[in-house]
């Protein structure tokens, strides 16, 4: 695979474990290195704390808990992420509301355009950080 | 009810029977000679402005939705029915109003909506778990291009679901549709140029959106196989509709037509894709269908009933 991106370490955040090995495919595929996958918020905030990352796929609802703490962090880091969901989009916290989304099920071609744009842009601000301190 | 002074400014109320006191806790001498909009919560807001001058107005039978305040400062939503009354001249003196606390209602449709919401993204999950079963399961023991059909084919279901539960499940754009189903063909990747797409606005039922999002993506899909948006070639899809009354009601006509590829024969065995097009429309749909593999092309012809289809303006 010829992607200019490749080796870019993606940390995939997603807590059904099955649907984790098909992006791991996905991006393996794509070239990427995957860190992870986290299954939980606390595991993911303290994979970002560790490591290296260049971009985040982020399930918006882990096991029921939604994953907005771990974009919070995120954005203090200027990581560019994405969200993961099978919810609308406009069911995104209001400051959440022009982040990149990537509807489930996945395409691969949707997740490699979208990977590709975050990795090549400035990470977008929130219109107002929603606080979950 | 009330009944409001027409005369007098900011319409004060004159009557109010005890359901009213009831249901917004206020005694009546706290309510008599109060303007109406002592009762409405936003009542400086504009479009609120606009409904209670249209209640309270010259008109007969209005009704405006208004959201109400208590005594107590908690909020309910009222439908406000308003008629004016007149003198022996003619002239406005007063308005009657009745309430209708419609909160239950709202409430009920908070959570019909919240429902519809869980249950769109339950199927979209499912049908991520789906994918990621297959093709863990299809991995090492199937050909890559069985696997991409698959996903395919799972993804195309997905959008039209999607479609469906961004209009609540009544009806979706027949180009809204072929924008989803199309897009992974480079419908809008740089590919725009090999599309036309052309007809009068459409509304499906879901049945017929199912099925005709599975046609459409199996037609593309052979299309990038065998067809007009094969590789190495600068073949074109013309995708073009009409509606025509019938006895029976409105039908549709509807021609995918290939143009610029390569030769193309009839394939020696059916695959699910030529089921699905001409088994899947005329049995769900009582559509008929007609394949030819014409020199210059690939045509599809679909005729099939648009049953209660009404037509959206906003296209």
């Amino acid at each position: 695979m010829d992607n200019p991106l490749s080796g870019s370490r993606v940390l995939l955040v997603e807590d059904e474990i099955i649907v984790s090995w098909l992006l791991q495919d996905m991006l393996a595929d794509l070239g990427y290195e995957v860190v992870g996958p986290a299954a939980r918020v606390d595991q993911a905030l303290a994979i970002i704390e560790a490591e290296d990352i260049d971009a985040v796929l982020l399930d918006l609802n882990l096991n029921g808990q939604m994953s907005y703490p771990v974009a919070d962090a995120l954005v203090a880091r200027g990581i560019p992420f994405v969200f993961a969901t099978g919810y609308a989009k406009n069911r995104l916290l209001d400051g959440y509301q022009t982040f990149p989304v990537l509807q489930k099920p996945f395409h691969r071609l949707e997740v490699g355009d979208v990977l590709a744009k975050l990795l090549t842009q400035e990470a977008p601000k929130p219109a107002s950080l929603p606080s979950f301190q | 009810m009330v009944f409001t002074d027409a005369k007098e400014t900011g319409n004060p109320i004159i009557f109010a029977n005890d359901s009213l006191l009831a249901l917004t806790g206020y005694n009546r001498e706290e309510l008599l000679g109060q303007s109406i909009n002592f009762l409405v919560e936003g009542g400086a807001d504009p479009e609120t402005r606009a409904q209670i001058d249209a209640v309270f107005g010259d008109r007969a039978d209005t009704s405006a939705e208004i959201c109400c305040r208590r005594k107590d400062g908690s909020t309910f939503w009222a439908a406000m029915f308003g008629n004016p009354v007149r003198d022996r001249t003619g002239e406005v003196v007063q308005h009657f109003a009745s309430f209708v606390d419609t909160s239950k209602h709202r409430q009920a449709e908070d959570r019909l909506r919240f429902l519809l919401d869980e249950l769109n993204h339950r199927t979209q999950n499912t049908l991520a778990t789906v994918q990621a079963i297959a093709l863990q399961t299809l991995r090492g023991h199937a050909d890559k291009e069985v696997v991409a059909a698959f996903e395919g084919r799972i993804l195309a279901l997905s959008k039209a679901h999607s479609l469906l539960g961004r209009e609540t499940w009544t009806a979706v754009g027949l180009r809204e549709l072929l924008d989803q189903i199309l897009l992974p063909f480079g419908l809008k990747n740089g590919g725009a140029a090999r599309f036309s797409v052309e007809g009068p606005a459409v509304r499906l039922q879901p049945k017929a959106a199912l099925t005709l999002a599975m046609v459409f993506h199996e037609l593309a899909t052979n299309a990038a196989k065998h067809g007009a948006l094969s590789e190495s070639t600068a073949g074109k899809i013309g995708i073009s509709w009409l509606i025509e009354p019938t006895p029976k009601g409105e039908r549709m006509q509807l021609r995918w037509q290939e143009s610029g590829g390569p030769p193309v024969a009839p394939p020696g065995r059916k695959g699910l894709g030529s089921r699905l097009i001409e088994g899947g429309l005329a049995q769900e749909l009582e559509g008929e269908v007609r394949f030819a593999y014409e020199p210059s092309g690939v045509v599809c012809q679909i005729v099939m009933p648009l049953p209660h289809v009404e037509l959206d303006r906003s296209g």
